[in-house]
């Protein structure tokens, strides 16, 4: 019984009922279900399932406690929904890693047919690794990424095989008491990506992830590692979808990334989650001298999200970006922003933040600017603009700005608007329906952001916004 | 030493409020046409505080205001400017705009710029804008290059920068 809860998706007479997307299979196939709720021995079972070192398991106890102390962060959305007693912490689809397409469950093959990723895997990307639940089913890497000893695993792998270079990063850019959420990622964590690009490397396709959650209450806790040696530079993306179910799921993800000197790392995300997940994230990069670090932050799904990618510009000349939009409709919260931290001379960086909220939805910019003592001859430029659809939604933009150096440019402007009856006077008055107006002024306020994704995903954006401003005409 | 400040405007009153001192200040915006109109300079130095947090807060349709936070950290100075926007349910035709601006001198001086806005109506004009920095070269070039030393030229920018 320990392991073999099998009724999970039977419990739930709901998850049919509500159904939308129509990608959702019972979990009856999977090989490890713990029960729901955490504890020393949920911990300790995890480990002792992955085989774990003794330094691992020492941090995830320690994490554990971390969590236990600390209180739940009450400045930012409503979290008192989340029942921690009610999460599952660890799920496994299958026993091994499989290898080849061929071994796939034919249950989670279905699922990723209809996400497409085979196909688009075969045709364009260098590297698909897939998420159902918490633990990497199938991946590839290209083999001229592998000739070039681009390392592309998932985390269980990545500690299996390269036991020395995680513990050196580990747990270093983000510690786990960094808040109660990176604690409890770092005590329950499993699978998530390892990237190592040694020195010199461009890769020059993005390299891709698909996360899943497919299990009522089943938590997601990836961590992801991305290492950019010196001079290299990667795009690395990560898509999200799930299907509906009624409980409320947690996802608490923990991205720690280290640029080097004069490297470049770009990290995508587009998360939409289904309408009813709590995606609490803590995404932190390091960044070297003349490094870069570019964060493109699409958020649309969950019922609420809490995410401030971060980067600390500890080298001279390291540059930041942040590019951040969010879309909240109904019963959503969107608290997105991002954090920058100069802490060496002549570093700058630069946060754009768009966002759009419709159907009483709720979006709120929030972000750090810190310019430390020694961070002298360092610019930073924050600009985020809000778009409300109607008069139930809201908006709130909340920056922080701190300057401890006096030769210094900071910069912070935010606007608040909605579609101008003018914009949508022009457009009708050639002949365009109110509806296909609002569409296009919609995407226009998105398409500087949208333009930084990979094509594929730029086409798949413009239409999602179309999907969710579909019947917005009230 | 803190100061504990509200002030209600009410209907088609216009108002200009100056802020001369630390202090917690809430500004309501009542009933329909009320304007303010708000402004605060301050010159900081030696190890002075100035912690201003203000709250511009329109209750009511067709309400606008304008609010200017300047400031110069000298020396050891800190400064903490707090303004907050908050535009309630049903105001529509709300105009509200918010400028923080901070010159720092001296590397020691400290400067904390929060402008926040919380929205909840959509026909609203509502932005924020926030700047720290220090004086830029050029400007103190073209001073000295007319004769001016470079205490003196300082001097003439932040009396420009604080005069409105």
């Amino acid at each position: 019984m320990r392991f073999a809860d099998k009724k999970t998706s039977k419990k739930d007479p709901f998850a049919k009922q509500n159904y939308r997307h129509g990608f959702s299979f019972s979990t009856d196939n999977y090989s490890h279900i713990i029960k729901p709720g955490l504890s020393k021995k949920v911990v300790e079972e995890i480990s002792h399932i992955k085989q774990e070192s003794q330094w691992m398991l020492s941090l995830r106890l320690k994490a554990l406690k971390q969590f236990e102390a600390k209180s739940m962060p009450n400045w930012g959305a409503d979290l008192s929904e989340i029942n921690f007693d009610k999460i599952h912490y660890y799920l496994r689809p299958s026993d091994k890693q499989e290898k080849s397409w061929k071994n796939v469950p034919a249950e989670v093959k279905e699922t990723f047919e209809k996400l497409g990723i085979p196909k688009a895997e075969r045709e364009v990307l260098a590297g698909v690794k897939a998420q159902y639940d918490s633990e990497v089913v199938y991946g590839s890497l290209k083999k001229t990424w592998e000739r070039d000893g681009v390392i592309f695993l998932s985390m269980d792998e990545g500690l299996k095989k390269y036991p020395d270079l995680v513990r050196e990063y580990f747990d270093k850019i983000i510690k786990s008491g960094d808040n109660k959420f990176s604690a409890l990622n770092t005590a329950v964590w499993s699978g998530g990506s390892f990237i190592y690009i040694p020195k010199g490397v461009q890769v020059k396709l993005p390299l891709q992830t698909y996360f899943r959650i497919n299990a009522s209450n089943a938590g997601q806790f990836e961590r992801t590692l991305i290492i950019v040696d010196e001079g290299a530079s990667v795009h690395y993306v990560e898509g999200c979808t799930a299907p509906n179910f009624s409980e409320n799921s947690l996802h608490a993800a923990v991205v720690e990334i280290v640029v080097k000197k004069g490297a470049r790392c770009q990290y995508t995300t587009i998360q939409n989650w289904y309408k009813n997940i709590f995606n609490l994230v803590t995404k932190r990069a390091y960044v070297e001298a003349e490094g870069e670090m570019i964060w493109t932050d699409f958020n649309m799904g969950s019922k609420v999200t809490m995410k401030y990618p971060g980067f600390v510009l500890a080298g001279k000349a390291a540059r930041g970006e942040t590019l951040s939009m969010a879309l909240a409709g109904e019963g959503q919260h969107q608290d997105t922003g991002s954090k920058a931290i100069h802490l060496a001379p002549h570093t700058s960086s630069s946060i754009i933040s768009k966002s759009i909220s419709k159907d009483a939805g709720r979006t709120s910019y929030r972000g750090l600017v810190n310019i430390g003592p020694k961070a002298n001859n360092s610019k930073n430029t924050v600009v985020c603009d809000a778009l409300l659809l109607d008069s139930k939604s809201r908006s709130d933009t909340y920056p922080i700005n701190k300057v401890f150096n006096s030769k210094v440019e900071v910069q912070h402007e935010a606007t608040v608007s909605k579609i101008g009856d003018d914009q949508l006077f022009y457009l009708m008055s050639r002949g365009i329906s109110e509806e296909s107006a609002r569409k296009m002024i919609v995407n226009g306020f998105i398409a500087d952001l949208v333009k930084q994704l990979p094509l594929e995903y730029a086409v798949e954006m413009n239409r999602l916004i179309d999907y969710e401003m579909e019947g917005s005409i009230g | 030493m803190t100061n504990n400040e509200q002030i209600q405007i009410t209907k088609d009153k216009e108002k200009r409020i100056k802020i001369k001192k630390s202090g917690d200040y809430l500004i309501e915006l009542n009933s329909k046409g009320a304007e303010a109109i708000i402004s605060g300079s301050f010159l900081v130095n030696k190890s002075n505080d100035l912690n201003i947090n203000l709250i511009i807060h329109h209750k009511a349709p067709n309400t606008r205001a304008e609010t200017s936070l300047k400031a110069v950290g000298k020396d050891r100075a800190r400064i903490k400017l707090v303004a907050k926007i908050v535009v309630d349910k049903n105001c529509n035709g709300v105009n509200s705009f918010l400028t923080e601006r901070v010159l720092l001198l001296s590397d020691k001086a400290r400067a904390e710029a929060i402008p926040d806005l919380e929205i909840e109506s959509d026909d609203v004009k509502c932005s924020h804008a926030a700047s720290v920095s220090s004086i830029s070269e050029k400007q103190i070039f073209y001073l000295m290059s007319r004769g001016i030393s470079k205490q003196k030229a300082e001097e003439m920018i932040v009396e420009g920068f604080l005069e409105n």
